[in-house]
């Protein structure tokens, strides 16, 4: 075969950079050239792999039975492919008359870091890193199952980022497995860099409020799901697993659940629901009672909140707007602010703000307790992608109450209810009483 | 990009119809006056006029609690005096929270207009279960009374006529539903507790009884006590015993009355009553012993017999009927005209009463 | 399933309250309305039994899907139309009970119109999800609700204040002559059923008898409690007086250990999701059926037609219902049901039998 012409193309195709590495490298009468971009691949590899041994093997002929014996060199199959897997790290080596592509991709972020977003007092603490392999390891590790599959594939156009579907060959179900698949061949993105981005894919108008994937950095849940039965995507550069088919009751449930004895678990469990109770409808509760039917107080109470109101200027409802904006920008800060700050600024800003608001008579008391009540019970909800969906979907019922009152409230939680059960996650009802066995 | 522009503007449109909009319906609790109680007062010059009082609970602010003022106004009826009200006021009135409605004897005495109370049941904020009693010197000086122990204007009584807080036997409450109910149930009458207040403090220990037209008859506190008997179940009380010179006193804990209509006998129409009384011997003004509880049992039936028999006569004389012995017999005749055979039976009807008390011990001592 | 067979009957059961059944029969109090009510029963159950007999024949088919291929289109567009016009009055009604409902103990100062739009938005939504979405929402509006409704039952009965010589008053006129009205009346309570014509596509197993005899055993305790609590409660000879003797009936219930005092504030808040669900289950109905009608391929326009025409009537009525009696109309409507019940179970049956042949 004549290398020669297809060397030249891929030089010329490549656009000359800083990283580009051309070396050729000359011993007694072999020869050998190697082309790869050395910010992406990892140099000692090649030095072990490649370098090390070209000088130490003799003969031309044992050099290529080593390199063709050798697990991470692959023999040449196209000119496109070679281009692309040069950009993605590997290094193409040319000798004799056969060119290699030596798999020397560089593994940065492999360490596995501690959970950050899902954190539980009891069980594994570790999450999953950022590298594909390791995290792929990590599942194989917990799940030593032969009929545990990994398939891969490749999401966007430019990206390329490369993404393994796992799942228990026996467990899973088909529908489900061919709805995933069919659903990822859909998906037209250029830059694809973590799994979250699908949750918008997951409708046809692209725009959701609750989440139908999970997204998930701990292994040992990412494990028990695929005993479920689920779909897992890992994608490589991020350290989130994302969980498919998900429903509401998987949202709501921690992993420290079953760490847990029954009782205590489902105690917990029943915590959440009236902290995902609470944080949609206090809010909204507070400008129907005050503003359309203070009858449903109590006369004690009522009195009370007509009096922490007095000094307010304006209606419940401005009240209520202004204290969840602070409330929100308050969150959105803490997440900006380096973690050194803040925690000083949620205090400076819960405690002072909300002690001088009420002070200067811009909100109530009773206000301050209903929108803190209201953000501590948000935290509640285990999986922050659907809390975050609550988050926002105390404001249309907010909306509701401000317009019906009362009725509103109600009808804001059917609405809502209504709409989850409406969901389907890759053909699983999103919301159901009890799941129908066919 | 454009959808989202349109999108936007459909949001902030509605936002602005929020603050434009919400006129209709939308009044903040702080501009609501909450009335807590309502008296209802004759005018003195015309009987035809009355004169109606609410009181208004001041909203709690910096620990000052139990602040209220009361506005009177006279007018040919109550919703004309409250129309006038409104007009004497800097906030909306809202009934949501009146649970007190108290009228004045003379209200009562001659014929009681049935708007005074259907008024009442005809307005959506009136609570069906507010209380409604009667007020004595007036209607308005229950209204201004104000005990120590109060926290919210109004509460004690409502403490004291809803049983969360004291329970006596003493006090017969009678909520508006019920009231109403009374004044059109023929075999029913209604009653009316009666609150007398002196210096802040009040006394709710009577009932008046009505018939269906007006008031014809006013029971004694201990004369409440046992029609209580009738009307709720156990009632926790003490039952004083009169022993030839002595007396001593049972504190009940569980009082079970029944009664049967026995009238298929035309000659001997009578009411069978069956007095089950539970309890120990509290105060005694002699020494009591435990093997005596036997003896003490016997003149205990003897005399609550006594007692009782006298209450029923008396009601009976009036010719009311709180206790539903009418609607029990009409509940028993298939007949079209069991009504009138009872209005004619119930004159003449005599009371059989039947009293078994168990004493149980005599308390921590002999 | 068994149990969602079981769920439709049971709404209808709950709903009676509000649209104006217990206010009809307590007329009648004194004039046979509890043989009505007995004879309602046996009329509700067999006509029950033999539609679900009916539509066993067909697992899983709604009755345009049974109907599809049998009928020429102008007689089946004829027969899905006006199917779909009496279950879009049947939710029609049933909604402008409530609205006024809510009217009246609310939002008294909210203005009907507007009150309705918001009701109106979220059926809307409702009514188009796939049949077994509307199912489960039904199933998961029941868990929630219907554990307080009970309990608020319960309370009533239990009350110190419920008279229970008014009631055997009102039982002491059992002998009477029936009424043919008031039967009409009383087995709305049953009329849940019929629902199944399209709620069938979900039943692919035959109904087990003890469906039956739960539904016989609720069936008198609802009629029971929808007309002796309110007289024991305000008197047998009054309680004609009031317009919604259950809501007052459960206006006189305190609950002092509950955060809300009045029980009739978690009752009628209880009652807006029975009243929204019900709705949309007769709605989902109707518009399956005019779905029916529509050759395949052109339904979205059309759809949307529909959906239109299912917002724009409700609101111009609500603004004209004052003037037009809803309590009277309801009545008519309901007597009306009946016989159209009648007729659709018998057609059923008639059309079972020419299809075996």
């Amino acid at each position: 075969m004549n290398i020669h012409p297809i060397k030249e193309s891929i030089k010329a195709n490549i656009q000359q950079s800083e990283d580009l590495v051309i070396k050729e490298l000359k011993a007694e009468e072999k020869y050998l050239e190697v082309i790869y971009i050395n910010t992406i691949c990892d140099e000692t590899q090649l030095q072990d792999f490649l370098i090390k041994p070209f000088f130490e093997i003799g003969e031309n002929s044992h050099f290529l039975s080593y390199l063709l014996s050798h697990p991470k060199v692959k023999l040449f199959d196209s000119k496109k492919t070679v281009q692309e897997e040069l950009i993605s790290g590997k290094s193409v080596v040319f000798f004799e008359n056969h060119i290699f592509l030596l798999d020397s991709k560089l593994d940065k972020n492999n360490t596995v870091t501690e959970t950050s977003v899902e954190v539980t007092i009891l069980g594994p603490q570790s999450g999953f890193s950022e590298s594909l392999p390791t995290n792929v390891g990590l599942i194989r590790q917990r799940y030593p199952e032969k009929t545990l599959v990994i398939e891969s594939t490749n999401i966007g156009s430019i990206s390329k980022t490369s993404v393994n579907i796992v799942y228990d060959s026996k467990k899973v179900d088909q529908d489900v497995l061919n709805k995933v698949k069919e659903f990822l061949s859909s998906i037209e993105i250029e830059m694809f860099q973590s799994g979250e981005q699908l949750l918008d894919f997951t409708k046809k108008s692209k725009r959701t409020l609750f989440p139908t994937i999970m997204v998930t950095e701990r292994p040992d849940r990412t494990a028990v799901n695929i005993a479920a039965g689920k779909v897992i995507l890992l994608i490589a550069g991020s350290p989130f697993a994302m969980l498919m088919p998900t429903v509401l009751k998987d949202q709501m449930s921690a992993m420290a659940d079953i760490y847990q004895t029954y009782w205590i678990g489902k105690f917990l469990l029943i915590v959440r629901y009236i902290g995902l109770i609470t944080t949609i409808t206090l809010p909204a509760l507070y400008v129907a009672l005050t503003s359309y039917n203070p009858e449903v107080f109590r006369a004690q109470l009522a009195l009370s909140v007509a009096g922490s109101r007095h000094a307010v200027p304006y209606p419940s409802f401005v009240e209520v707007i202004i204290m969840l904006l602070m409330m929100e920008l308050l969150m959105e800060a803490s997440i900006r602010l380096p973690k050194a700050i803040g925690s000083t600024a949620t205090t400076v800003g819960g405690l002072i703000l909300g002690q001088a608001a009420t002070e200067a008579g811009l909100v109530s008391n009773i206000m301050i307790i209903i929108v803190s009540l209201g953000a501590i019970s948000n935290f509640v909800i285990p999986i922050s992608t659907f809390s975050f969906a609550v988050r926002v979907s105390k404001y249309f019922i907010l909306l509701l109450s401000i317009f019906y009152g009362l009725v509103g409230v109600i009808l804001g939680v059917f609405m809502l209810l209504a709409y989850m059960v409406s969901l389907d996650s890759f053909g699983k009802p999103y919301l159901t009483f009890r799941e129908e066995r066919v | 990009m454009n959808q989202n522009v349109k999108r936007m503007m459909v949001v902030l449109v509605f936002l602005l119809l929020g603050f434009f909009l919400t006129g209709c319906g939308f009044k903040d609790i702080d501009k609501r006056l909450f009335v807590v109680s309502v008296a209802i007062d004759p005018v003195k010059e015309n009987p035809k006029r009355v004169l109606v009082s609410l009181k208004f609970a001041v909203p709690i602010v910096e620990k000052i609690s139990n602040e209220s003022f009361i506005i009177s106004q006279e007018g040919d009826t109550i919703a004309e005096a409250v129309r006038l009200m409104k007009s004497r006021v800097d906030k909306e009135i809202d009934f949501s929270h009146a649970k007190l409605i108290v009228y004045h004897e003379d209200v009562l005495k001659d014929e009681i207009e049935p708007n005074l109370y259907y008024w009442f049941i005809r307005r959506r904020d009136f609570q069906e279960m507010s209380w409604v009693a009667i007020g004595r010197p007036t209607a308005l000086e229950v209204l201004k009374a104000k005990p120590k122990s109060e926290r919210l204007p109004s509460n004690s009584l409502f403490l004291a006529l809803g049983r969360d807080g004291t329970e006596t036997a003493y006090i017969i409450p009678e909520y508006l539903f019920d009231f109403k109910k009374r004044f059109g149930e023929k075999g029913l009458d209604p009653l009316l507790p009666i609150i007398e207040t002196k210096k802040d403090l009040f006394d709710i220990n009577k009932v008046a009884l009505l018939d269906k037209k007006k008031l014809k008859l006013e029971l004694t506190p201990k004369e409440t006590m046992l029609l209580n008997l009738f009307l709720t179940e156990s009632p926790k009380t003490a039952l004083k015993i009169a022993d030839g010179e002595n007396s001593f006193i049972i504190d009940t804990r569980a009082v079970k009355t029944k009664y049967k209509l026995i009238t298929e006998n035309q000659k001997d129409p009578h009411i069978k009553v069956d007095i089950h009384v539970n309890g120990r011997v509290e105060e005694a003004q002699f020494n009591v012993r435990n093997k005596d509880l036997k003896q003490y049992e016997k003149t205990a039936n003897k005399d609550l017999e006594k007692k009782v028999h006298a209450v029923l006569k008396k009601i009976q004389e009036a010719n009311v009927d709180p206790i539903g012995f009418g609607l029990r017999y009409r509940g028993r005749h298939m007949e079209k005209d069991d009504w009138k055979t009872w209005q004619r039976l119930y004159p003449e009807l005599k009371f059989i009463i039947n009293v078994n008390t168990n004493i149980s011990d005599t308390g921590l001592v002999e | 399933m068994n149990r969602y067979f079981l769920y439709l009957v049971l709404l209808n059961m709950l709903t009676n309250v509000i649209i104006f059944v217990p206010k009809f029969l307590l007329q009648y109090r004194f004039d046979g309305m509890l043989i009505s009510i007995i004879i309602a029963i046996g009329v509700g159950m067999a006509l029950m039994y033999v539609d679900s007999l009916v539509f066993a024949r067909f697992p899983g088919q709604g009755f345009p899907d049974i109907i599809q291929d049998q009928l020429n289109k102008p007689l089946k567009t004829i027969i899905l139309v006006t199917f779909a016009l009496f279950w879009f009055i049947a939710g029609l009604l049933t909604l402008l009970g409530y609205i006024d409902i809510l009217h009246r103990f609310i939002n008294p100062e909210l203005s009907k119109a507007w009150l309705i739009a918001i009701f109106l938005l979220i059926l809307c939504f409702v009514i188009q999800i796939p049949t077994k979405k509307v199912m489960y929402l039904l199933e998961i509006i029941l868990f929630i609700n219907v554990p307080f409704i009970v309990f608020i039952f319960f309370k009533a009965v239990t009350s110190e204040y419920l008279s229970w010589d008014s009631i055997f008053e009102a039982g002491t006129h059992f002998y009477s002559m029936p009424n043919i009205s008031a039967v009409a009346v009383a087995s709305y309570v049953f009329s849940g059923y019929t629902n199944i014509i399209i709620f069938n596509r979900l039943f692919k197993v035959k109904l087990k008898g003890v469906n039956f005899l739960i539904i016989f055993g609720l069936s008198i305790l609802t009629l029971f409690t929808s007309v002796m609590v309110p007289i024991g409660m305000h008197g047998v000879d009054k309680v004609s007086e009031y317009i919604y003797p259950w809501i007052l009936m459960v206006d006189s219930l305190r609950l002092p250990y509950s955060p809300i005092e009045r029980a009739l504030f978690i009752f009628l808040m209880l009652y807006i999701n029975i009243t929204v669900i019900s709705v949309a289950v007769h709605w989902h109905v109707a518009f399956e059926l005019m779905k029916g009608t529509f050759s395949r391929g052109k339904g979205k326009k059309k759809n949307r037609i529909v959906l239109a025409l299912f917002f724009t009537i409700p609101i111009l009525l609500v603004i004209r219902i004052d003037y037009m009696q809803p309590e009277l109309l309801s009545v008519y409507w309901l007597i009306a049901r009946m016989f159209f019940e009648i007729l659709a179970v018998l057609g059923f049956f008639f059309f079972l039998k020419r299809r075996k042949v």
